[in-house]
């Protein structure tokens, strides 16, 4: 890249003195002077009109001189990129993959700017595309967005309301965001010297947590006895300047999980994934093309692309005997050792009899297929 | 795994940094000064003559360059615009190698500076989307809001959506403009986009049976492409001889008016040539590079639904997956159903007694807050959390 933006600025640089010292200037400048050289001395005129010819041709051949050197540095770049950007996207498109999806695409679309918090956007393009956005859906991204402005205000009042009127809801799911949020408020009056507060507030909002928090709250009132030196105490981390943001996170995880959607925007996961997914796809593209067959077709990619964790969602168990994919019909078994393979394997190793004994294949231990049972991932 | 291959990555970004409209706009204000230099050489000499010749006295060379000097100044106006476009366009490319260059320095998937990265990445594909099927309003508050106007190409769009237009209001005038400005671009790609709008303005004149003119124009604009083009040209001088109600082929179809779209189609797919585009949205491709490598036949199963995989939403992109190939794995990853987190040697699996697998770590921390019991989600049975057994994933 740098190499690219070297030649680039030298080919800026060219440019800027065609501008700054303008081929057009230049000229009328020439025919400036022979006009007033005549006025000065009518009978120069012969003289002064040759001069000017000359000068003419002389400005002309610096001009075109200049013109051809930035072209020439022009073609040389655009030469220089075409060669090392060659990825040959349309290699990798299905154009009728979304044929007559038009709205769907659309309508996701907008959906994404709502729950960005982009409203205004949103609406915009729905307006452009005419397109409706639920209004229910507006209005829960409307109140995640208000809450989420004032956390960034330090402001946990509304989310901590939010919190305890949900509060089965996020047990359910696990959710450790209301005690989070009452450990922030606690702090904050602590950091503020408002002890008597702080431990007021402890007092009345810890005891719901009590027996599943018991080491967390310990060590926040603890901190009591170094909060004029906090950052210099064991409990630093209490204080990190990260926790707002953290909380944030958390909380649009959790809200979203509440009312059933994801916590990143869909449209931004697979544009994401597609992005590094890409290359693979342009390269094997165009080997089914050298051989003929088009990869759209396929029931499944020839080729596997890798995902990051956090953008795995499903279990993908694949034997590692057959190297096939489970399926309903071949499902994953757990040998009595705790090894899993596929049910076609298992049936092979033990060559079709429930009770042979046989060796796992990737440890010493020997079992049957009937101590053999179905996992489910 | 998690390293970024920016090399690979880069190469993807062709059409973002392109140098063509640079080049047009300084090739149009060249041509227009070299013209100028022409006329005024050859003026000059004209003075000369006359002077020498005595037909011009010193006070009327003296007039006379001043209206040289004038037509300069005007031409310079008039060149304003240009140069402008010059400067903007060498500037953004400038910004946009900057942005691949800012790129280049993210080393890992997982850091912030590469989800800024991406988030910026999917507002241009979003851009580039919307402009191209005409949401400009919605494009040019996105840029705004986002800052990332020199990111996107909001002006290329503008002024091919006047050519379009015209091409709409069956105006073949303001295309032949383009193709004059992009007339060696399109030679290399052997565009023959000027002779269909040739063609076509052949054939109105033939349906307001305004044969004279017709034949004037024929000469004039159709028989320069008569080595490459003759049985066209051939067929739509037989229009002349047919009225435009005509149903007998191929003129019924040279009449027809569907032929102004096939114009602004192939005005399209000229200019995204031109200017690296690719012909499907952006969105288009990449989306469907996400879609596939995220496609499991889960997605499709309500009790294997996770609500933050983008596939698994039946009337989003789940809906807009479902054309598109499944992926595949040759190895296996094993996601917990509670906690959404990898299973592997960190975070062990575990089988229940019923055969359900899930994450040592979640298991622990219901069975800390449980006295030891696990409810499994998925079927509701309870056991302890000593009957739980290590599963081993080669
Ligand atoms: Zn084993
Ligand atoms: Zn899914």
């Amino acid at each position: 890249m740098e190499s690219f933006i070297k030649d680039y600025d030298k080919i800026i640089k060219k440019q800027r003195t065609l501008e700054t010292n303008d081929p057009l200037d230049r000229l009328i400048a020439v025919v400036n002077e022979a006009k007033e050289k005549i006025r000065a001395d009518p009978s120069s005129v012969t003289s002064s009109l040759a001069v000017l010819g000359k000068s003419i041709r002389t400005v002309s051949n610096g001009i075109s001189e200049e013109q051809k050197e930035i072209q020439s540095s022009l073609s040389k770049y655009s030469k220089a990129i075409d060669k090392k950007f060659t990825a040959d996207m349309m290699a990798a498109i299905n154009p009728h993959a979304f044929d007559n999806k038009e709205n769907i695409l659309r309508s996701t679309i907008a959906m994404h700017f709502i729950r960005q918090g982009n409203f205004e956007i949103g609406d915009t393009f729905a307006k452009e595309a005419g397109l409706t956005v639920p209004d229910s859906m507006r209005h829960q991204f409307m109140e995640m967005f208000d809450i989420v402005a004032a956390l960034k205000e330090d402001n946990l009042e509304p989310a901590l309301q939010w919190a305890t009127r949900h509060r089965s809801g996020l047990e359910k799911r696990s959710s450790t965001l209301e005690f989070k949020l009452h450990r922030q408020r606690y702090m904050q009056l602590l950091m503020g010297r408002q002890v008597q507060e702080a431990i007021a507030y402890a007092r009345k909002n810890f005891a719901y947590f009590g027996t599943r928090h018991t080491q967390e709250i310990f060590r926040l009132m603890c901190s009591i006895i170094y909060m004029d030196h906090i950052k210099s105490s064991p409990y630093a981390d209490l204080i990190a300047t990260n926790t707002n943001a953290d909380i944030q996170h958390m909380f649009t995880r959790d809200f979203c999980s509440l009312i059933g959607l994801s916590c990143d925007s869909p449209l931004y996961v697979s544009v994401t994934v597609g992005t590094q997914a890409m290359p693979t796809m342009i390269k094997m593209a165009s080997i089914m093309k050298a051989k003929k067959t088009e990869w759209s077709q396929q029931q499944e990619l020839p080729v596997e692309i890798n995902l990051t964790d956090d953008t795995k969602f499903h279990s993908i168990f694949a034997c590692p005997v057959s190297k096939e994919q489970a399926t309903e019909e071949n499902p994953p078994m757990m040998m009595g050792c705790g090894h899993v393979i596929c049910k076609e394997s298992l049936q092979k190793l033990c060559r079709g009899s429930s009770n042979l004994r046989f060796k796992c294949p990737y440890c010493p231990q020997e079992s049957m297929a009937s101590q053999a049972k179905n996992v489910y991932f | 795994m998690n390293k970024i291959n920016h090399e690979q990555l880069l190469s993807l970004e062709h059409p973002f940094i392109p140098v063509e409209k640079f080049r047009s706009s300084l090739r149009v204000s060249q041509k227009h000064i070299e013209k100028e230099i022409a006329t005024l050489t050859s003026t000059v000499s004209e003075i000369s003559k006359k002077s020498v010749q005595g037909s011009m006295d010193p006070k009327q060379v003296e007039v006379a360059l001043e209206a040289i000097v004038t037509r300069l100044s005007t031409l310079k106006r008039k060149l304003k615009d240009t140069r402008a476009e010059e400067t903007l366009y060498s500037q953004r490319t400038k910004v946009r190698l900057q942005h691949l260059q800012e790129f280049t320095a993210i080393p890992t998937l997982d850091s912030d500076d590469f989800a800024r990265w991406s988030r910026v990445r999917l507002n241009r594909i979003l851009i580039d989307y919307m402009l191209r099927d005409g949401f400009r309003e919605t494009a040019t508050l996105l840029a705004k809001s986002e800052h990332i106007e020199d990111l996107v190409d909001i002006e290329l769009f503008v002024q091919s959506a006047k050519v379009e237009q015209a091409l709409m209001r069956q105006s073949c005038a303001e295309c032949l403009q383009w193709c004059k400005e992009n007339n060696s671009n399109l030679k290399k790609i052997k565009s023959t986009l000027e002779f269909s709008l040739r063609e076509q303005e052949f054939i109105e004149l033939a349906r307001e049976r305004r044969s004279q003119e017709a034949i004037a124009y024929a000469k004039k604009h159709l028989t320069p492409w008569k080595d490459t083009h003759l049985k066209e040209i051939s067929h739509v001088m037989g229009l002349l001889a047919f009225p435009p109600e005509t149903k007998c082929h191929p003129y019924k179809r040279l009449y027809d008016k569907s032929r102004w779209n096939d114009l602004i189609s192939q005005f399209r797919s000229n200019n995204f040539a031109l200017q690296f585009f690719t012909p499907e949205p952006l969105l288009n491709v990449t989306l469907q590079a996400g879609l596939s490598a995220l496609k499991t036949p889960m997605c499709y199963q309500a009790d294997h639904r996770n609500i933050n995989c983008p596939v698994c939403d039946p009337d989003t992109l789940g809906a807009l997956a479902t054309d598109l190939p499944l992926s595949h794995h040759f190895n296996s990853s094993i996601v917990c159903r509670i906690s959404g987190q990898i299973m592997n040697e960190d975070n062990l699996p575990m089988a229940l007694p019923n055969g359900y697998v899930y994450s040592y770590n979640a298991l622990a921390e219901i069975a800390s807050v449980n006295n030891g019991k696990i409810t499994c989600p998925r079927t509701g049975a309870i056991y302890d959390i000593t009957q739980v057994k290590k599963v081993f994933i080669s």
